[in-house]
């Protein structure tokens, strides 16, 4: 599948996914419009939209041959990396709550720091340690957020 | 027209310790964080909203000023001395600017560069003061059809400035108004699209989104991306003077850029980008010395320097008197001064305008600060525009998280950050453009009351349209313009912006 047509499904599934349930929506009349008049007008106009650049992107995968192929397999190579961005950050907030921000942040930048920015081991310790406690302290202390303990007293 | 009066006030209230503190942080952080490659100005602004909160709505209002233009001055910094643009507007400032740095006039460069911002700030600030009340008080009359009209503009423009293609642009801007229309109607409170879940009934919130789209993305971008490294060139203090020749050649362009930018910044779309390029045509047009272009001419890096900076200026006049942001940084103002509980709009002018002078006189304040603070750190600036992204890339992320979970202590809204920063990645790669969806988040609730009450007044006729002048005059020019683009493409002239999407 082209970028052109990943892309259009996006627009196309909102499109879909809107119409469905703003038909359950109260429409009102033409002088008196209900809450469901806005999002159908948009879901309608999304399907339009994704369905010509659907039709666009196929014409486009004709036309572009070998070129697409590569910048396809480039873009899908270089996937990994956010994507393990990504499954980091979600593991960060989901023991956010368990073990608190100053152990989980601290984890999370030693993590990064030693895998993405590709310091050494006892730099990346330090760095993370360093950057973890003064944000605790910034935040916690200073602009005084309500930051999740976990299981530590502060 | 009553102005010194009331910007005496406002200097008298700008003077004081909140509003310094938040004006020299803004600049001062913007500057930093606009230096670094990739994190342009709707990313500082993001990244800086949360901690507004610790300011009252004035105070958060000028420290976002102050960070959006110390971001735009602080691109121009990986501009001249990296040749590595900080941000979008920053892209015709490498063209010269880098070539200076290779004569070893990167300290005049950026000397100039300085004073130019200053100096078209202050114009701006200028045109902001006395237009800003003027169109305030014509907008009083402006009803939801005149409303409607003017976003209908704004978005066909916006949709055909902002990336490759106007469909993308348009889809763009539909899915970022869909989005919005999760959660409560804004005029009759009813449910949408929530599925009884209490979370999604205040709908999704602008902030994570932003943070996300234009943060997060930006982050998983920086990631992926091979970055070498930069050598740092010293700037020492003396290098920072201009020739008497550079100085003279400088005056022109400056002032030019600063009108020109001025009047583009009023314009929907990426009014920032467009004035340097627009900025830097003009210049070259106006040359005695057309060729000396793209090898270091001085002309050629003041001038559109001077007119992003102007921009800026000029695109707060639709945000402070509709209330209707026409670019990316704009709307992350808008989202930000609701945060604080002040709606900007014909109003504002009336029943706050202490806030508004206030925000003008701290403007020229801050001008000054920023350039005070420039010139004598422009050898730190150069040393952060060489740091690797990837160094800063984990901070900068932690601090987008807890950035967006200090507002509502919501996970949810942790989650909708990083959920909306990979879709963001995705269209980024995609070429799709992000400002026309995160303005279509901003004004979505606008527009439909907009929709609903024109059709109310017009008792559902939407013809009756024609007994409205200012509203019908928008339409047609919207109209216009989108004939206009689609005959220009069928006779395959069609006329495309190339320019990136402001980060």
């Amino acid at each position: 599948m082209t970028k052109d047509r990943a892309a259009s499904l996006l627009f196309l599934c909102t499109g879909v996914y809107g119409f469905v349930f703003s038909v359950q929506l109260p429409m009102g009349r033409w002088n008196e419009p209900g809450p469901g008049v806005f999002p159908i007008t948009l879901s309608l106009l999304l399907l339009i939209f994704g369905a010509a650049w659907f039709i666009r992107g196929k014409g486009r995968a004709r036309e572009g041959g070998e070129g697409e192929r590569a910048e396809r397999f480039a873009f899908v190579k270089n996937l990994a990396t956010p994507l393990k961005i990504v499954a980091i950050t979600a593991l960060l907030i989901l023991a956010f709550n368990r073990v608190g921000y100053l152990i989980a942040s601290t984890l999370y930048l030693f993590i990064l720091l030693l895998w993405v920015s590709r310091y050494r081991v006892i730099v990346s310790a330090a760095l993370a340690v360093a950057i973890g406690v003064g944000s605790w302290y910034f935040f916690a202390k200073i602009l005084v957020v309500q930051l999740p303990q976990g299981f530590l007293p502060f | 027209m009553e102005v010194f009066n009331p910007l005496l006030n406002g200097f008298m209230n700008s003077l004081s310790l909140v509003n310094l503190v938040a004006c020299f942080t803004g600049a001062l952080v913007g500057t930093i964080i606009g230096v670094l490659p990739g994190l342009g100005p709707t990313v500082t602004l993001a990244l800086m909203l949360p901690f507004t909160f610790k300011f009252g709505p004035t105070a958060g209002l000028i420290m976002m000023a102050g960070v959006w233009y110390g971001a735009m001055y602080g691109g121009s910094t990986t501009s001249i001395l990296v040749n590595i643009p900080g941000e979008a507007a920053s892209v015709v400032t490498c063209i010269d600017g880098y070539q200076m740095c290779k004569k070893g006039r990167s300290g005049a460069a950026l000397a100039l560069v300085a004073i130019g911002s200053f100096v078209a700030g202050t114009i701006g600030i200028v045109g902001l003061q006395f237009f800003a009340p003027l169109l305030g008080k014509a907008a009083l009359a402006f009803g939801p059809p005149e409303y409607l009209a003017v976003m209908i503009l704004a978005f066909v423009l916006l949709s055909n400035l902002s990336g490759e293609h106007p469909i993308k642009g348009a889809a763009m801007t539909f899915l970022g108004l869909f989005v919005s229309s999760i959660g409560m109607n804004p005029l009759d409170s009813y449910p949408r699209f929530t599925f009884g879940s209490e979370k999604l009934l205040m709908g999704i919130d602008f902030l994570p989104l932003a943070m996300g789209l234009f943060g997060v993305s930006e982050i998983l971008n920086i990631a992926i991306e091979k970055h070498p490294d930069q050598e740092y060139r010293k700037i020492r203090f003396r290098e920072l003077y201009p020739t008497r020749e550079e100085t003279r050649r400088s005056v022109g362009p400056i002032l030019r850029g600063s009108v020109l930018g001025f009047f583009v910044g009023l314009l929907p779309g990426p009014c920032n980008v467009l004035s340097t390029f627009i900025s830097y045509a003009v210049e070259k047009k106006v040359s005695k010395t057309p060729e000396e272009f793209g090898k270091g001419a001085v002309e050629g890096v003041v001038g559109p320097e001077s007119a992003n900076n102007s921009a800026v200026m000029g695109a707060m006049i639709p945000l402070l008197t509709l209330g209707i942001p026409f670019a990316a940084p704009s709307a992350v103002m808008l989202a930000g001064l609701r945060m604080h509980n002040v709606e900007p709009g014909p109003m504002l002018f009336t029943n706050t305008p202490e806030m508004f002078w206030t925000f003008i006189a701290a403007m020229y304040i801050g001008n000054l600060m920023l350039l005070i603070l420039n010139l004598p750190l422009v050898g730190l600036f150069g040393r952060i525009a060489v740091i690797r992204p990837a160094i800063i890339m984990p901070p900068i992320s932690l601090i987008c998280l807890i950035g967006v979970y200090s507002v509502r202590n919501s996970m949810f809204d942790v989650w909708i950050m990083i959920i909306s920063g990979l879709i963001g990645y995705f269209l980024r790669k995609w070429k799709f453009p992000i400002a026309p969806f995160i303005i279509g988040v901003v004004l979505a609730p606008t527009m439909e009351n907009s929709v609903r009450q024109s059709l109310m007044l017009f008792k559902g006729n939407p013809l009756l349209i024609v007994g409205r002048p200012v509203a019908m005059t928008l339409l047609a020019v919207a109209i216009a313009f989108i004939l206009y683009q689609i005959v220009s493409s069928l006779l395959g002239k069609k006329i495309e912006f190339q320019g990136e999407e402001p980060g």
